[in-house]
């Protein structure tokens, strides 16, 4: 186990823009710290410097209290579960399991016996003798696990570890790493793009945007408490209504916005906010409830969408043109395509957002 | 059933109807056949003609000027004088020897050399690539020529450096203070094979290049944080990782060193060399054909020649598939 310090941790190439900039972060003794945001955002990067495949531009990269900016990578601690697995596909599992060590030097019965103890955590002692090519999918990603867990590496890096899985298995390994967390108590890093891997796995979150570190906290937190619009937006399924409203009265107990026209919207305040004027309003798509007419903004049903267990509604919003989501409970609300609606957002549940897509905390 | 029965009648009907008629074909019908014509033309008559005739061939005697009345059937004469005939077994002897010294070098520094080339070129790749490969799309007379001149005895630059090299004090025990005869044959074999190996070694690094090109890159950061160096990455991921390519690099080095023919013709001046040290199969098969004028025998060696690159090429193919290297 180890704990991980980053300080202005900077990467760039060649005179291009920073990929990563300044970064700053802690990552606790056996902390599952998941590193999430759209492609290209630099989480993969900033994973690949931790394990030693990138250098570091600037900044200090500190693994157990250790300086690791030029450490080689075999040397730092860490192992890597790759998004394509990249196993050995001449070796066989057993083989590629015990690679490390064999080139470290050990003898064969040390790394028959850690492959063995490996093998039995993931459950895969019957498929040692058989090469990747023969394996499926979740097998292959076990044994990459496998690879890395042989090494007893202080700190586990995962880079979209299940992308490359169907849904069902997804959800499957989804799981049984959780578990895997649990049993071994190592730190673990985490790259994914998908929010859901994101939310499940992770002690902490962080999530990233275009080389920035946009929020740091628990999975709840994020969703509850985005610090701005681009966390709001990416985190939840489906992604929070943002609609542009304009603030027209601010007191220590309330506000009132103006939502799509006339609608007039009273949330509940614990203090005098700065902001006026055009502002943006952020529900997320179980936070709204469908009323009638007269008591809510008026809004066309557009599409309904059927997950089975729930119901995801599209709608119109009448003023602004506005799309709106909301997820209601699966049947009997007897709602169809072309329905005029009212819509009532939770008023506690609310955010708003300043002209910057800073989130503007009302309690 | 009844062939008064309706259900007979109209199953009768239906035949009628699905019955295949000739089709009458219309001019344009024959278009594409047409277009694809020529290249079937011309494979029958310089491809599978001259092939089965050979075969025919190769069971006659046959003066070529006499006429194809001439051909009179002699079995397999014409293959059992040619396994007994010291002169084939020599140019055997001399085309094997060839073959390895001048083949195995190939794929010995190609691999590492590609591997350089991979490892260590950024965007000058290719130029640098192109470089190596330029002397395989030289023509080999002028290969062969320019290499003739540079071992000539008494003028050739090679001799020059291995002299003056041998001049040099502690270098002097291993060059020639004489100047050398490359004529000479225990000289010949060497010399050819050095100029196949020079012209071939670009063409087999450009194979090995493409095949390191095709692995991916998450292998090696796997092997780095594994712990493997450079040196380690080479043997353990791109070495097994390249043996398909070398299958197929190696099997096309024994059919082109078994066929060796151009280099060894324009060195020896076509006579094979003193005492015949240069003279290859294929040069062995061109001479009885074309100055003995025995287009029977010439015929044998070639289908003998046939059966041992046949023979290698099965046993390079197993040899690659226990060792699961064409995986």
């Amino acid at each position: 186990m180890a704990h991980l310090s980053l300080r202005n941790l900077s990467k760039r190439y060649d005179n291009n823009p920073p990929v990563i900039e300044n970064l700053n972060l802690d990552i606790h003794d056996g902390e599952f710290m998941v590193f999430v945001g759209p492609s290209g955002c630099g989480k993969s990067t900033l994973m690949r410097m931790i394990a030693g495949l990138e250098e570091i531009s600037a900044g200090e990269l500190h693994i157990g209290g250790e300086l690791a900016n030029d450490t080689p990578p075999a040397e730092r601690g860490v192992a890597m579960v790759f998004q394509s697995y990249a196993l050995y596909p001449h070796m066989t599992v057993g083989e590629n399991m015990g690679f490390a060590l064999k080139l470290a030097g050990k003898s064969k019965q040390e790394v028959a016996q850690a492959v063995g103890r490996a093998a039995e955590i993931l459950q895969i002692s019957h498929l040692l003798e058989r090469k990747p090519k023969a394996l499926s999918g979740g097998q292959r990603q076990r044994v990459a696990i496998g690879r890395a867990i042989v090494r007893k590496p202080k700190v586990f890096l995962f880079d979209e570890p299940l992308s490359n899985l169907d849904a069902s298995l997804r959800v499957q390994m989804r799981i049984e790493l959780s578990k895997l967390h649990k049993e071994l108590g190592t730190t673990m890093i985490y790259v994914t793009h998908d929010q859901v891997e994101a939310m499940t796995l992770g002690d902490r979150i962080a999530v990233f945007n275009q080389g920035r570190m946009e929020q740091l906290g628990a999975p709840l937190e994020l969703y509850e408490r985005p610090a701005n619009q681009f966390v709001a937006g990416f985190l939840g399924s489906p992604k929070m209504n943002f609609v542009p409203c304009q603030l027209k009265d601010a007191s220590s107990s309330e506000i009132t916005l103006s939502v799509a026209g006339d609608n007039r919207l009273v949330l509940p305040s614990s203090h005098t906010i700065a902001a006026r004027g055009d502002i943006t309003l952020g529900v997320r798509p179980e936070h709204l409830h469908i009323v009638p007419l007269e008591q809510g903004f008026r809004a066309r049903v557009d599409l309904l969408e059927h997950l089975g267990d729930a119901e995801i509604v599209y709608l119109e919003l009448a003023g602004s043109e506005q799309p709106i989501a909301i997820k209601l409970p699966s049947g009997g609300h007897g709602l169809k395509q072309g329905d005029l609606v009212g819509l009532r957002p939770d008023a506690a549940r609310a955010v708003l957002f300043g002209k910057q897509g800073q989130a503007i905390r009302l309690q | 059933m009844s062939l008064s029965d309706p259900s007979t009648l109209a199953l009768e009907s239906t035949m009628d109807k699905a019955a295949p008629r000739r089709r009458k074909l219309r001019p344009w019908d024959w278009a594409p056949y047409v277009f694809i014509s020529p290249f079937f033309i011309l494979f029958a008559v310089f491809g599978v003609f001259p092939m089965l005739f050979s075969i025919y061939l190769s069971f006659h005697t046959w003066d070529p000027a006499a006429g194809l009345s001439a051909m009179r059937w002699v079995g397999i004469e014409n293959y059992t004088f040619t396994l007994t005939d010291d002169w084939f077994q020599k140019s055997v002897f001399n085309t094997a020897w060839i073959a390895v010294v001048a083949g195995a070098p190939q794929h010995l520094i190609a691999i590492p050399l590609a591997f350089f080339l991979h490892t260590a070129f950024g965007r000058w790749r290719n130029a640098v690539v192109g470089f190596y490969f330029l002397p395989f799309i030289t023509s080999s007379v002028a290969i062969a020529l320019v290499f003739t001149t540079l071992f000539s005895r008494d003028y050739g630059v090679i001799n020059q450096v291995l002299t003056q090299l041998g001049q040099l004090p502690v270098l002097e025990w291993i060059f020639p203070q004489q100047k050398i005869d490359w004529g000479q044959p225990e000289y010949t074999k060497w010399m050819i094979s050095f100029v196949v190996f020079w012209r071939y070694v670009g063409w087999n690094t450009v194979l090995y290049l493409a095949a390191m090109q095709t692995i991916p890159k998450d292998l090696y950061e796997a092997a780095t944080m594994d712990g493997a160096g450079k040196l380690q990455q080479f043997w353990h991921i791109t070495v097994p990782m390249l043996k398909p390519m070398m299958f197929f690099a190696i099997t096309l080095t024994i059919i082109g060193n078994l066929q060796l023919f151009e280099e060894p013709f324009i060195i020896t001046g076509g006579t094979g060399g003193i005492d015949q040290a240069g003279k290859t199969a294929a040069m062995h098969m061109y001479n009885t054909a074309f100055m003995d004028g025995d287009f029977g025998t010439a015929s044998a060696v070639a289908w003998l020649l046939f059966i041992a690159i046949a023979l290698l090429t099965w046993v390079n193919n197993k040899i690659f598939a226990k060792s699961g290297m064409k995986d």
